[in-house]
């Protein structure tokens, strides 16, 4: 039985059985006054009792309807609400997640239970989802113009670049320098705000940039670059190309904060070092120390935990951006204080970031494209060990180097060493033939082979023609080769020279950045037409 | 935007020459003839290296530049920067002309003419 009814049946019986009684009084006065009143103060009781007992299921509803109210609003605040709002907030559309949370949705047990809290579930998902959508708007806004900023300064340091190796002029060239400089840190700019809006990196390297050229360019990306001293950085160490520009972007922010918070007058070192986890970049500035409170929100910062925009307050990006790309690319920063009295920051570039070139001079960014310095590399790597020094000229340069390199060096043939000044006339032809069939005209293929196939090509040695044209040596100069001892004649024939004439005058005449091998490709060429 | 090739290294010049451009000295031209004195040592630069690896030979600066694709200008700087630290000696042209301090303007056109013909 429902409240409502056993509510009102005792209602009834109660004011029944009063109106009962009290018929029975009025309608037998004949009897006495003792019965009247008798009945009429029943009749009285019992309506009291009645109305009594009404009121007390009246009270107990209320209260139970009030308790299972509260409960529906507890659950409705404590549960539903903040589960819809983080759907929201996780990137479901508003009505989406309205759905889920209905009897029948995917979220029947947190669906509210009253109209009211529909109304006020549908009011708070809808205005979050209205503010994320204005929130990703603005943020997707940001990333396209930042990735537009990006690529304009990219082509116009490329521009800059080229400009710079047009104009000779050392006014000029400061010019364009300052101007290079300034565009280079407004694109830093750029690619931090690319970074903290979520877009894609602004540069890709195709190819693994070495580790002195990664920290030159964060060094190019900042202020106060001059104060920055690389130390110690190995030679073969690379950073993949897919993370060159990220780890550089961490770099040339860890930089700036060091040069930014340290006297100006000091001087900022960078160490490279290689640990069994991989490559630690040490920035070490000369500032003051950090207090722990700094250190644990630097830490906090660039810990790689969610990010929190708010937070920021657009003169300090540094910090942010390095962790959201320490989190992209699993690098570790940590905080220290410096022995040098300020601060240092470690930076773990993980192993599987880091690719190696086993030689030396491939580092250097131009010879990777050209042979002649990756032979030379390896040239003076083999040749370190034993002597040191390079022999100089003033050494009988003839036979120790040529015997040094001859010997300590797989990757150059020694026909090649030998064409142009040991080749006879009557030989010289059949390396010339040789050469033309098994050598492509482009002289990049050589470099990696190094197979010797075509070594016999009467290649121009840089410099030593001159020696070589000239056995006595220049009168004046002491470096000139001393006798003409271990070198034989030099080729008589005259297209020999016209070649090497011929390759100089390109190199003279021709733009020296982009046809870098074009003297030595036409030096062959111009070879075999003869 | 973006064109690979064109501007295919990290490194800005004027951090190669800490913002200087203009060379420490001003007697270097093209073909001014640049010999290693030592070989590349730990601390330098991999430019550096890459040219006293060059000059093991006598070499002149326009090839130097090329071979490591540095404006002319920018390889100036760094040569003199090996020059000032004795670690290379500079040969001028023209005091290697055996001490004459014209050449024959015929003699020199007939240079001319048979590089043309190259």
């Amino acid at each position: 039985m429902s409240p409502t009814r056993a509510r009102s049946a005792m209602f009834v019986w109660g004011v029944t059985t009063g109106a009962l009684a009290g018929v029975v009084a009025f309608a037998a006065p004949a009897e006495g006054e003792g019965f009247a009143w008798a009945v009429g103060g029943a009749a009285v009781a019992s309506v009291t009792s009645g109305l009594a007992a009404w009121f007390r299921a009246r009270e107990r509803l209320a209260r139970d309807r009030y308790s299972a109210l509260e409960a529906d609003a507890v659950r409705f605040a404590d549960t539903t609400l903040p589960a819809a709002l983080t759907r929201v907030a996780e990137g479901a559309t508003a009505e989406r997640v309205l759905a889920e949370f209905t009897r029948t949705g995917k979220r029947a047990a947190l669906a509210p239970a009253r109209p009211e809290q529909v109304r006020a579930l549908q009011q708070a998902v809808r205005a979050l989802g209205r503010s994320e959508a204005r929130r990703a708007a603005a943020l997707a806004a940001c990333a396209n113009a930042a990735g537009r900023m990006q690529a304009m300064s990219t082509s116009a340091l490329a521009e800059l670049r080229e400009m710079e190796e047009r104009h000779q002029d050392s006014d000029v060239l400061a010019d364009l320098l300052h101007v290079d400089h300034r565009t280079a840190q407004a694109g830093r700019l750029a690619d931090s705000i690319a970074v903290l809006s979520g877009a894609r990196s602004g540069r890709r390297w195709a190819r693994p940039i070495a580790m002195e050229s990664v920290l030159r360019g964060a060094m190019g990306r900042i202020a106060g670059y001059r104060r920055v001293r690389l130390r110690a950085v190995p030679p073969s160490l690379a950073i993949a190309g897919h993370a060159a520009e990220g780890v550089m972007h961490v770099l040339a922010e860890l930089l700036d904060n060091a040069c930014n918070f340290s006297p100006p007058s000091t001087e900022v070192h960078a160490y490279v070092s290689e640990v069994p986890a991989g490559l630690l970049v040490t920035v070490e500035d000369s500032g003051l120390t950090m207090s722990d409170s700094a250190l644990r929100r630097a830490e906090q910062a660039v810990s790689g935990q969610a990010p929190d925009l708010s937070a920021l307050t657009g003169t300090r990006l540094g910090l942010a951006v390095v962790g959201h790309l320490a989190r992209k690319h699993d690098l570790t920063v940590s905080f220290r204080p410096s022995a040098t009295g300020g601060t240092a920051v470690l930076v773990l570039v993980p192993r599987h970031l880091i690719s190696r070139t086993d030689e030396p001079a491939a580092a250097t960014p131009a010879s990777a494209a050209t042979p002649a310095p990756a032979a030379g590399g390896s040239e003076t790597a083999a040749a370190r060990p034993a002597g040191g020094t390079i022999p100089s000229q003033r050494t009988p340069v003839g036979a120790a180097g040529a015997g040094a390199t001859a010997d300590a060096l797989p990757r150059r043939r020694p026909a090649e060493r030998q064409a142009p000044a040991a080749g006879s006339p009557a030989d010289a032809p059949v390396a010339r033939h040789d050469a033309s069939t098994t050598e492509p005209p482009s002289s990049g293929s050589g470099s990696g082979s190094g197979s010797g196939s075509g070594s016999t090509l009467p290649r121009r040695r840089r410099g030593q023609t001159f020696a070589a044209a000239h056995p006595g040596g220049l009168p004046h100069t002491p470096g000139a080769v001393p006798d003409g001892g271990d070198r034989p004649a030099p080729s008589p024939r005259p297209a020999a020279h016209g070649a090497r004439f011929h390759a100089f005058r390109q190199a003279v005449t021709g733009q020296a950045g982009e046809n870098s091998t074009t003297p030595r490709a036409s030096d062959s060429a111009s070879a075999e037409d003869r | 935007m973006n064109r690979p090739g064109t501007d295919d290294r990290p490194d800005r010049l004027y951090t190669l020459t800490s913002g200087r451009s203009r060379p420490s000295r001003e007697d270097l031209d093209l073909v001014t003839l640049i010999v290693a004195e030592s070989g590349p040592t730990a601390g330098l630069s991999s430019e550096l290296a890459a040219i006293l690896r060059l000059c093991v030979h006598p070499t002149s600066v326009v090839e130097i530049s090329a071979e490591l694709g540095l404006p002319v200008s920018i390889t100036k700087i760094l040569v003199s920067d090996l020059l000032d630290a004795g670690r290379a000696t500079a040969r001028h042209p023209r005091y290697t002309a055996s001490g004459r301090p014209e050449l024959d303007p015929a003699t020199l056109e007939k240079v001319l003419v048979g590089l043309r013909a190259l």
